[in-house]
């Protein structure tokens, strides 16, 4: 596709353009959503297409080409190139990365044998029976496979490539009604994917959460699993963004180099993590991706740029392009040194949280937020586990990050519908969250 | 591309399918972006391609692609077929389809100003405009978002069951997020929409400005003169906005038969309802609950589903019983019913799922001032931040931004975040009059494979329902 990619540079520069990226796109993902122990339906998505990023005179737009034959890459270069003339600039863009960069391979990010992988349904069935095994009656879920091919090339001497590959599963168990449990499994080769503990951690605590209780209201002591502290990562990931600062959608703002956590908190986006289900070798500048911290023993240390918005604060970038918007790759909850069983005997009368979903901030700024437990809930006390149901985190995302007490030391990534963003996390210990539940 | 469509169709039947669908789909448009004062770039929107769905052995499979040539749509079309008969093995039952009446339909939704022939300067325009009111308000706004997006949205969608449905509909909307900072205090208001099906004289007659003026003159008023809402029960009375959401997520998604059924249990979730409680009450008399894609100009707004079926008005809720769920052909079929059109995929690449379009609160007749009158202590709820609900849509919660406390009949000063977490089955039970003034509000729950969708409602008043903390 390099010479798709050349095409439109050749020509973008021919009708004046200064800055352009051509960032194209071949991928293959195929879906097997299943529920009630059957398959519900199995998708196959084929996609070919080019992300365009161009500037004149410090006017920025973007698009996608899908149709790439070269009458109509002229014919969008030149639509672009008309509607831009009239424009206002934007007096805050100061460029993209200069080339050439040197890439190296991240480990465990393709792997042949998912491209040639015939036909996933096993790993369908595996996930289910281990459910079903556990104790689970119903089992729902979805099963991934990725495959894709990127290739970049930029007006400032950029030419890379980057092939890589994925499967995942997301697997939920239902005894009852009320009675259910989530798993979850996404790696980038074949050999490390484990569908069955999927199936069986759903199938645990759905037999675990059975017959519960209204929950109890007030402030508890919490342990997230890492489904659920995930969720909550994820969405802090797109508030480390330095434009989501700019743009008003950040707990981060004016927190540069403050406590802003605990001190045993340390978070990072590492973009060449081997394994990892957002790795990349290069953003959309080109810069090769790399291990960003972000806060470092509980203190910010920065937001995530790309070049033009590290420039434009005397910086350097963290190669988090998105040419627009910086953006996370995989995020990192650095692990501590608790074995589970130590992280739950902290726990005199606190609440084990296994999953959560809809987050939602009633301030972005504050960082003040609920969201729901979701799956098996339980109230921890003396180290019996005794399953409730119908409560809320009702808190705000400092006081989580500052509250946090201790943090297993084993790590799980995670990835699917509710954690956009991969992350890495250990279970984690907050004190006094604010719970709440519905009283009528 | 109608040949390439029916191509699809054919090529599905050959291989075996016993039901083959295919939808192509392409969406021109525009998008562009202000934030603090500074536009922030131009993106053209220029996507199409095909999906290809088809039954074979009761197994469901489904291919897309945007390389829209005979090969690669044929390639697709042995994919799907390919994939429905490994699904097919692992079921315990067939998937059978509704018998529905299909047609050979072509629709479109004409704009009176054409957003295509205007300049991305002069939408900007718009945008400038919202910051330039807001800005005169004199009201510290530091942080000011801006978001202005229209598409033409050009569908063909055919089936071997005769459906062959062409339409184009534009949308258009502009959204903000602003926030205000007044006396070391800070509000905001994120992530207000405001959207509609047609052309740009929409955007242009609704005047998104004079509601981010409303919005940020509110919050500093809410700074300065708010104080702690009520504790304990009190009456509350809920916007259309308010009561939008309400409906949408507590009546809306729980009767997506999907989620009935268990299809979506994974990830959207299951239902509290189950397929017995047709007939059954969940609210007072006066609750009737109307889902209508059919709307004119709403956000929402379809004549045909994305399985061809014609749409209609749906009653969820009427007098307080529950009347009907949202059904495609495969849960229609599974109810013994027919489908009543609510099939929708949120672009090309998507098969279709059951989802809402435009859902609402059916109008009462009082005026807000009699919805007030006789109002000891409450509270009136105009605009809501924070909201969620659980994965059976029965827990909910919902803080207000902009809100005023009620006392004696009449509006007093406003209050802090007021808190409403309450069950479905309280929320429609307490609702007691229901007002007669009506405004739409788009919503922005959008996820993956599903659309964008409309709620809309009327000023509603519930005794004793509103708990605040």
């Amino acid at each position: 596709m390099f010479d798709v990619n050349e095409f439109i540079l050749k020509k973008a520069k021919e009708l004046g353009f200064g800055d352009v990226v051509v960032l194209g796109y071949e991928t293959n993902r195929r879906q097997v959503r299943f529920a009630n122990n059957e398959i519900t339906v199995a998708k196959n998505w084929h996609e070919r297409k080019v992300e365009l990023f161009v500037e004149l005179e410090k006017r920025v737009a973007g698009t996608s080409i899908t149709e790439l034959s070269e009458d109509n890459i002229e014919r969008t270069l030149k639509t672009l190139l008309s509607n831009m003339k009239g424009m206002a600039p934007k007096e805050d863009y100061y460029g993209i990365a200069e080339g050439p960069f040197e890439y190296r391979d991240i480990p465990e990010t393709f792997d042949r044998a998912i491209v040639e992988l015939d036909e996933p349904n096993e790993y369908v069935e595996r996930a289910i029976n281990a459910a079903l095994e556990e104790g689970a009656k119903r089992v729902a879920g979805v099963l991934y496979t990725d495959h894709t091919r990127l290739y970049l090339t930029t007006s400032n001497g950029v030419e890379a490539f980057d092939e890589g590959t994925g499967i995942e599963i997301s697997v939920r168990a239902f005894i009852g009604d009320l009675e259910s449990g989530h798993g979850t499994n996404s790696v980038r080769v074949l050999k490390k994917f484990d569908p069955e503990s999927a199936g069986r951690n759903a199938g645990e605590i759905a037999k675990l959460a059975q017959n519960p209780e209204q929950g109890p209201e007030g402030r508890f002591d919490v342990i997230f699993d890492p489904l659920a502290f995930a969720n909550l990562l994820s969405y802090m990931s797109f508030m480390t963004s330095a434009y989501a600062a700019e743009a008003g959608f950040s707990f981060l703002v004016n927190k540069l180099g403050q406590r802003v956590a605990s001190e045993i908190v340390t978070i990072k986006d590492v973009g060449n993590m081997p394994n990892g289900y957002g790795s990349r070798k290069f953003d959309d500048e080109g810069v090769p991706t790399r291990e960003t911290t972000i806060i470092e023993g509980g203190t910010f240390k920065t937001f995530l740029l790309n070049t033009s918005m590290a420039k434009k604060y005397g910086t350097e970038t963290t190669a988090n392009a998105g040419l627009i918007m910086p953006h996370t790759w995989n995020i990192v909850l650095e692990p501590g040194d608790y074995t589970r069983e130590e992280l739950f005997s902290e726990v005199k009368r606190g609440i084990y949280i296994t999953n959560v979903w809809y987050t939602r901030f009633q301030n972005y700024v504050a960082g003040d937020f609920s969201t729901i437990p979701r799956d098996g809930i339980f109230l921890v006390e003396n180290g019996e586990l005794k399953p409730i149901r119908n409560i809320r985190v009702s808190d705000n995302f400092q006081r989580i990050l500052e509250g946090i007490k201790a943090l297993g030391k084993e790590s799980y990534h995670i990835h699917w519908w509710e954690v956009d963003t991969p992350v890495s996390t250990p279970y984690v210990l907050v004190e006094d969250v604010g719970i709440t539940r519905a009283t009528k | 591309m109608h040949e390439l469509v029916e191509f699809a169709v054919e090529k599905a039947l050959e291989l075996g399918a016993s039901y083959a669908e295919a939808r192509f789909e392409e969406k021109n448009g525009t998008s562009l972006a202000m934030k603090n004062g500074n536009p922030e770039g131009l993106e053209f929107l220029a996507e199409r391609g095909m999906g290809i769905r088809v039954l074979v052995d009761g197994g469901m499979g489904f291919a897309s692609t945007n390389v829209l040539t005979k090969e690669s749509v044929s390639e697709a079309v042995k994919k799907a077929v390919k994939l429905a008969k490994a699904a097919s093995k692992v079921r315990n039952e067939p998937i059978r389809f509704s018998e529905e009446d299909f047609h050979e339909v072509y629709y479109e939704v004409k704009m009176r100003k054409d957003f295509r022939d205007v300049s991305p300067e002069e939408k900007m325009e718009l945008l400038r405009k919202v910051e330039e009111e807001v800005t005169a308000t004199g009201v510290n706004v530091p942080m000011r978002y801006l978001g202005y997006s229209d598409q033409v949205w050009h569908k063909i969608i055919a089936n071997s069951d005769g459906a062959f449905i062409e339409s184009v509909i534009p949308r258009v909307s502009v959204m903000y997020n602003l926030v205000v900072f007044e006396n070391g205090q800070m509000e905001q208001a994120p992530f207000v929409q405001r959207a509609f099906s047609g052309g740009l004289e929409l955007i242009e007659r609704d005047e998104p400005w004079n509601w981010a003026v409303k919005d940020v003159q509110a919050l500093k008023k809410l700074i300065y003169e708010g104080q702690k809402a009520p504790e304990g029960k009190v009456d509350l009375v809920i916007s259309p906005e308010v009561a939008g959401i309400a409906v949408h997520e507590s009546v809306g998604h729980p009767y997506e038969s999907d989620r009935i059924f268990g299809r979506e249990a994974a990830q959207a979730g299951e239902s509290f309802v189950k397929p017995d409680m047709l007939g059954e009450r969940i609210g007072s008399e006066i609750v009737t609950v109307i889902e209508d894609p059919t709307l004119p100009n709403s956000w929402g707004f379809y004549l045909y589903d994305d399985e061809g079926v014609k749409a209609r008005p749906r009653y969820l809720i009427k007098d307080g019983i529950i009347t009907e769920f949202l059904t495609n052909r495969e849960y229609a079929y599974k109810l013994g019913q027919r489908s009543n059109a609510s099939a929708r995929a949120i672009n090309y690449n998507r098969e279709p799922i059951v989802r809402m379009a435009n859902t609402y609160l059916a109008p009462g007749d009082y005026s807000f001032e009699e919805l007030i009158e006789d109002i000891k202590l409450g509270v009136y709820m105009v605009s809501f931040n924070e909201w969620n609900i659980d994965d059976r849509r029965y827990q909910q919660r919902y803080i207000g931004r902009e809100a005023y406390l009620i006392e004696n009949g009449e509006i007093k000063h406003p209050v802090k975040r007021p808190i409403l977490e309450i069950t479905t089955r309280a929320l429609w039970s307490s609702v007691d009059a229901v007002g007669k003034d009506v405004e739409m509000f788009p919503e922005l729950a959008e996820r993956v494979n599903r659309d964008r969708v409309s709620p809309s409602g009327w000023v509603e008043r519930m005794r004793g329902s509103g708990i605040y903390r």
